[in-house]
């Protein structure tokens, strides 16, 4: 329960706050049907509704929401889990063991996560810092991570630096020294699937005062990140940027995130020479503060169609064990995380769900005006407060053992104690392409 | 927030216009507040030319900007003609951002014409008149509406459209009557039953276009207009009759599919212009001739797709009508058999501003597309197909081993 309110402003907020609370609760539950202007073919209404749900009850709806797959018509909407048989299922009570490390090389620092995904880069700027709070104390409480996106490291994350990775982004927007040094995981995004090669885009509304002090720009102006890093001309260039951190944070792991183009593969691989440990596909079908529409559906390929080719190419390069592959772009479900751990990845990356767990309800309003109606996507101060940090970290950590629970429930009926044994199992795949887009 | 329920008897009366669908209002009030889509919108075009696709077109049509907008995409996965192609993208290759926003040059103008690689000279004469070319700023030209709705205000519209964007507008010779627009930018389209019509066009275009094939009205214009280049213009699949026609000596050819991007045979666009790009290829005289390719594209990354299929540039059909407002009376697949409705009146300013300021949004498109790819010239793009990804090659690849996969 929030602190008793004292001004006018906070009474009314907290009133909203209470009715979007309600709201969140009474839409899964289907006692007014379902909302009818919800939802979209990769989001249907079923999976907000049921992200709304598992946020709230930290177990997967059993009231009839379809809340493992959307309507796309393909990708990971067409694509199932083989079971066994029940009578071959594991037992109940059975050990699973989600847990995935984060550096396969045997030096540098080893950190493993209990669970095989972390949350995915979102700047300060794009989202409220309500938000980004909401998602470190998640990501401590389950002992994986958040990340700080490209905008800068704000003081409040400090006292979750060891579940913050800190984002080099081409903008250079909010890098430090000492945020670079408390970090660790250091995130180098080249590219990000729903803008792929167009760099970051954050409209001139949302640069306040606060975000642009952070970003050492100018307030009320635009900014558009340069693509791609104006250091980088080659494959190898890119080791001189991980020699740069490693300079300054030698204890550091480094990410490489990328957006998927017809060579993805050998890029994943100039990544692994470079020395990164984890190399993060971004597909192109995953969210954005804003974007062209253009770039969204049209640059790049989705992420399940990248994984495979990555996967394949890296095993063929007899270098699979040593990388980890991270998949990210439009993982909706604990069922997409199985999925496209089957098609080669080791663990996944969550943006838009963690948005959706916290009420988003994917209106594609966060560029417009003062940001997000919810309070998500914005850094207007009366907006920020719709998103209490600790509620947040709550919704989130239930979706998060919602996620584990059934990720659980897939492993027992495949047959597989262990999350990293089903790592590019395309055989317990089945392909279901009469399931038509709506 | 968006000013629904900020009217004088608030919620009593919402200003229905102002609502962009957050749902914000529903998820707090449920007991009070619907929100539905409206029924008005999911009339709109056809089943081609989708309500979103109106909606797109309307937006450009009115702000001249790049749609952009947050969250993630939100449509299917993929699907059949341009939807089931991706455009390559390049993690490190400039020019992209910078030239986006204008701090480096990226061109978006091609050559339309003939390029041969030498001339040849037999009895101290060059065996062919001399090559004829000409560069438009934008790779995208105007095609010629359905004949009901050419009418006085319809055809200046398109051509002072074509004019304020340097690029052409083909239009029937018979609508370019003695108080018609003239000028360089207009391309009369012509069949033999009009060469009267042609005789009194009283200028000189920079482009003429036959409606068919005719080796003897070819010979006449060309010989009529000397200065002039020549296009066939031709229903797709074509390819058989194209190298006909190359052989005969046209070096410029306007290919069409309908309106729903679809030839005679039932194919998509992408594989036809692909087959008449590689037919060219194959001849061994690609580079010598120019291929403008039409029909069923409707949004700015339908420009670029149809470039990488081997197109030197296309043509505008129903986004221009849209544009403009117009409804669809029915299904549109072919020109000659559709009907719109355009508003009853308009005026020729405000047409040409709906339609520069949808080639400027596309223009920017087309930026952002081979600013991702690394290109700095739309040129360069033509036939690039190793760099888009076709999703039924992607999709064999990535799933062919798992079971149920059928390609
Ligand atoms: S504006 Fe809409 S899409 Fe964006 S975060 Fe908020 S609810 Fe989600
Ligand atoms: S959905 Fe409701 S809150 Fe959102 S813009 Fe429309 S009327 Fe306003």
């Amino acid at each position: 329960m929030s602190a008793k309110p004292e001004s006018i402003e906070q009474i009314i907020a907290q009133k909203h706050i209470e009715c979007l609370h309600r709201g969140f609760h009474v839409w899964p539950a289907l006692e007014y049907g379902k909302p009818p202007a919800m939802g979209d073919s990769r989001w249907t209404a079923d999976l907000i509704l049921s992200t709304w749900m598992q946020a709230e009850t930290g177990q997967p709806p059993s009231n009839g929401l379809e809340y493992r797959t959307g309507q796309s018509g393909g990708g990971f909407d067409v694509l199932h889990l083989k079971f066994l048989p029940p009578e071959h299922w594991l037992a109940d009570d059975a050990a699973i063991d989600l847990s995935i490390p984060l550096n396969r090389r045997d030096y540098d620092r080893q950190i493993r996560i209990p669970v095989p995904f972390y949350g995915a880069g979102m700047s300060y700027g794009s989202i409220s810092e309500n938000v980004m709070l909401a998602r470190a104390m998640a990501a401590r409480k389950w002992d994986t991570f958040t990340c700080t996106g490209e905008g800068g490291y704000p003081e409040s994350l400090v006292s979750y630096k060891d579940h913050v990775i800190t984002q080099i982004a081409t903008g250079m927007f909010g890098v430090r020294e000492e945020t670079i040094q408390c970090a660790p995981i250091i995130e180098f995004k080249y590219a990000q699937g729903a803008k792929p090669g167009l760099g970051g885009h954050l409209l001139g509304d949302k640069a306040t005062t606060t975000v642009a002090q952070m970003r050492e720009s100018v307030p009320w102006v635009s900014l558009f990140s340069p693509f791609p890093f104006h250091s980088v001309y080659s494959v190898e260039d890119h080791k001189k940027h991980i020699d740069w951190v490693k300079t300054i944070n030698p204890a550091a792991l480094v990410s490489v995130k990328v957006s998927t183009p017809t060579d993805i593969d050998m890029v994943t691989v100039g990544s692994y020479y470079a020395g990164a440990h984890i190399v993060q596909i971004d597909g192109s079908y995953g969210g954005t503060g804003a974007a062209p529409e253009i770039a969204k559906k049209n640059i790049a390929m989705p992420t399940e169609l990248a994984i495979p080719r990555v996967h394949r190419y890296l095993v063929a390069e007899g270098i699979r064990d040593e990388l980890v592959v991270m998949a990210s772009g439009g993982l909706r479900t604990a069922h997409d995380i199985a999925k496209v751990i089957a098609l080669g990845a080791d663990g996944a990356i969550l943006g838009t769900a963690e948005l959706v767990a916290l009420g988003c309800t994917r209106c594609s309003n966060c560029e417009r005006g003062r940001g997000c109606p919810f309070g998500l996507t914005t850094t207007d101060p009366e907006l920020q407060r719709l998103v209490e940090p600790e509620w947040g970290a709550a919704r989130l950590s239930n979706l998060y053992q919602s996620f584990q629970s059934e990720l659980r429930t897939i492993l027992r009926q495949l047959g597989l104690q262990n999350i990293r044994d089903l790592r590019g199992r395309k055989d317990l795949l089945l392909y279901r392409g009469d399931v038509k887009a709506s | 927030m968006y000013g629904v329920f900020s009217g004088p008897v608030g919620g009593f009366a919402p200003r229905e216009h102002l609502c962009v669908g957050c749902l914000r209002c529903t998820t707090q009030y449920p007991e009070f507040v619907r929100i539905l889509p409206n029924p008005a919108r999911s009339s709109l075009g056809d089943s081609y030319f989708t309500p979103d696709r109106v909606d797109t077109v309307c937006y450009e049509a009115r702000s001249g900007k790049v749609p952009v907008k947050g969250a993630g995409y939100r449509g299917p996965f993929g699907g059949s003609g341009w939807d089931g192609l991706w455009t390559d993208m390049s993690e490190i290759v400039r020019p992209t951002r910078d030239g986006i926003h204008g701090r480096e040059f990226i061109s978006t103008v091609i050559d339309i014409g003939a390029k041969p690689w030498r001339v040849t000279i037999a009895d101290e004469q060059p065996s062919r008149r001399p090559p004829q070319l000409l560069s438009i700023p934008i790779p995208v030209l105007f095609d010629a509406p359905p004949a009901a709705l050419l009418t006085d205000t319809v055809v200046r519209t398109l051509a002072t459209a074509a004019e304020a964007t340097e690029t052409l507008v083909v239009l029937p010779v018979e609508s370019l009557g003695k108080s018609a627009p003239r000028g360089r930018h207009i391309v009369p389209l012509i069949t033999g039953a009009h060469l009267a019509a042609l005789q009194q066009l009283g200028f000189e275009p920079a482009m003429l276009e036959l409606a068919g094939w005719d080796q003897q009205l070819f010979a006449q214009v060309q010989a009529q207009f000397p200065r002039s280049i020549v296009c066939l213009r031709m229903d797709l699949p074509s390819t058989d009759a194209l190298l006909r026609a190359w052989a005969s000596g046209v070096r410029v050819f306007h290919l069409l599919a309908n309106y729903h991007g679809r030839g005679s045979d039932g194919r998509f666009a992408i594989d036809l212009f692909r087959e008449a790009h590689k037919a060219l290829v194959a001849e061994r005289c690609r580079d010598e001739g120019t291929i403008l390719g039409g029909g069923g594209i409707i949004a700015a990354e339908h420009v670029p797709k149809a470039i990488i299929c081997g197109c030197d540039g296309v043509s505008l059909d129903t986004p221009l009508l849209v544009a403009l407002q117009a409804q669809f009376a029915g299904e549109a697949v072919r020109r000659e058999t559709s009907s719109f409705k355009l508003p009853s009146r308009f005026t020729v300013d405000w047409g040409v501003m709906r339609i520069t300021n949808l080639m400027a949004s596309w223009r920017d498109q087309l930026l952002e597309v081979m600013g991702a790819m690394g290109l700095r010239e739309v040129r360069r793009m033509r036939g690039e197909m190793g760099r888009a990804m076709f999703q039924t090659d992607l999709e064999r690849e990535a799933f062919s081993e798992i079971a149920g996969y059928v390609s």
